[in-house]
């Protein structure tokens, strides 16, 4: 059995519509992995919005798994706008990181105040039901689901999903570069970064990882300690974990579709230059992969 | 070998709104008339290049079929590769579980949204998209 992954919002920190942002896209992180059976989201950017138009144009709603990185605007902002939550009929997951949590649905229910927004949270139709991810990972609809936290203001926590040995690893807001050496790393940049062994172990041969690689070299030194990674750095980490493919998501919000474009063609050098064979590309909206 | 039935140079254009009223044949201007020029690809490599297959369906199938709306004979190519289907100014390339798969610029996918200057790859056929305007 195939996991389908669709990309629906690719960009970092805000939407960005326009001429200059067309073709990698402007919604906000969301991304679909997809079964026969079951739809796992993550993320719920702008691009939820269009995903959920696209669910309820199938024929029969899946079960929808719901995952956040973190809960940061450009990470929830589509949820209100989400149409399945609306349909009585629809049963829709949001997981916790551990047992007993409820702050991710108490953030949901937050943004949809009244202050905020004219639907209230307790008025969507949907079956929205609480579920959370144990230590070692969990089976759901067939698939494992494991987390693993990650550098970001606050935390955020990267997902995998593994079926029929195949695995999806989603890793966004991550600033990769705070585990390394920081005179190490921006004194020789050519040198592969040794990234920890545990995330390393978490990525290993995935057949597909999405990964924030939102700077350049140039942008990062400004922007240190803001949660995002060099794209250079995640070229490195997929290549120390014999990934397959990596795709470059959460795109920087000043990056045009050229910018993104460049900064691609120097990970791809970087990755030919450490030996590897690594299939790297720019995550666009409505690209969708079967892994 | 192409099936150029579906191939044409010439952008296609709305009826003139009062063409049915317009007994005396009279030109009318309307501001609002204007061409509209299809998406389109151009096969750059592979059997039959160079070709040029305008995206005139709701949906064209790509494939060696003669039932293909552009066929080209290579066996590389699946019988039904790939369609490519139209929604608004939208155009999707979608993979019909082929033997030899689709890349966009490069990589393999299963379905995609095209933008201008997309890359192609259908067995050893290289397409080159162009958006309609």
């Amino acid at each position: 059995m195939a996991l389908f992954v669709r990309f629906w919002g690719t960009r970092g920190s805000i939407p960005t519509p326009g001429f200059k942002t067309k073709r990698y896209g402007g919604n906000t992180s969301c991304v679909e992995v997809r079964t026969n059976e079951s739809v796992f989201i993550c993320d719920g950017g702008t691009g939820l919005r269009e995903l959920g138009q696209d669910l309820i144009r199938r024929a029969k709603p899946p079960p929808m798994h719901l995952f956040f990185s973190h809960m940061h605007w450009d990470h929830i902002q589509g949820f209100p706008f989400f149409v399945p939550a609306y349909a009585d009929h629809n049963v829709l997951s949001v997981y916790e990181i551990a047992p007993g949590q409820t702050r991710i649905r108490e953030l949901l229910t937050g943004q949809m105040r009244s202050e905020y927004f004219p639907v209230s949270f307790c008025d969507l139709g949907a079956k929205i039901q609480s579920g959370y991810l144990e230590h070692q990972g969990k089976l759901i609809d067939g698939v494992k689901v494991r987390c693993i936290s990650q550098h970001h203001p606050g935390t955020s926590y990267a997902y995998s999903f593994e079926q029929d040995g195949k695995k999806v690893v989603y890793s966004t807001d991550n600033e990769l570069d705070l585990w390394l050496d920081p005179k190490l790393s921006l004194t020789s940049p050519e040198s592969l970064r040794i990234l920890p062994s545990e995330f390393v172990d978490f990525v290993r041969d995935a057949d597909l990882l999405i990964a924030d690689g939102q700077y350049t070299e140039e942008e990062y030194p400004t922007r240190i300690g803001w949660g995002h990674a060099r794209t250079n750095t995640v070229v490195d980490l997929a290549v120390q974990a014999g990934v397959k493919q990596c795709a470059i998501f959460h795109h920087d919000p000043m990056q045009t579709d050229d910018d993104v474009d460049r900064k691609l063609e120097r990970a791809e050098e970087r990755a030919r230059r450490h030996g590897s064979n690594l299939v790297i590309f720019g995550a666009r909206e409505g690209m969708e992969l079967k892994v | 070998m192409l099936s150029l039935s579906a191939v044409t140079d010439s952008p296609t254009k709305r009826p003139h709104r009062d063409e049915a009223t317009n007994v005396l044949g009279v030109r009318i201007h309307d501001p609002l008339e204007r061409s509209v020029e299809p998406s389109w690809l151009e096969q750059r490599e592979g059997p039959g290049a160079p070709a040029r297959f305008v995206l005139q369906q709701p949906e064209s199938i790509v494939g060696r079929s003669i039932e293909a709306h552009f066929t080209i004979e290579s066996s590389l190519i699946s019988r039904r590769h790939a369609v490519f289907a139209q929604s608004g100014p939208e155009v999707t390339c979608r993979d019909l579980d082929s033997s030899n798969g689709v890349y966009l610029n490069g990589v393999k996918v299963h379905s995609a949204l095209l933008h201008e200057g997309d890359t192609l790859q259908i067995g050893d056929v290289v397409l080159l998209f162009h958006e309609g305007r």
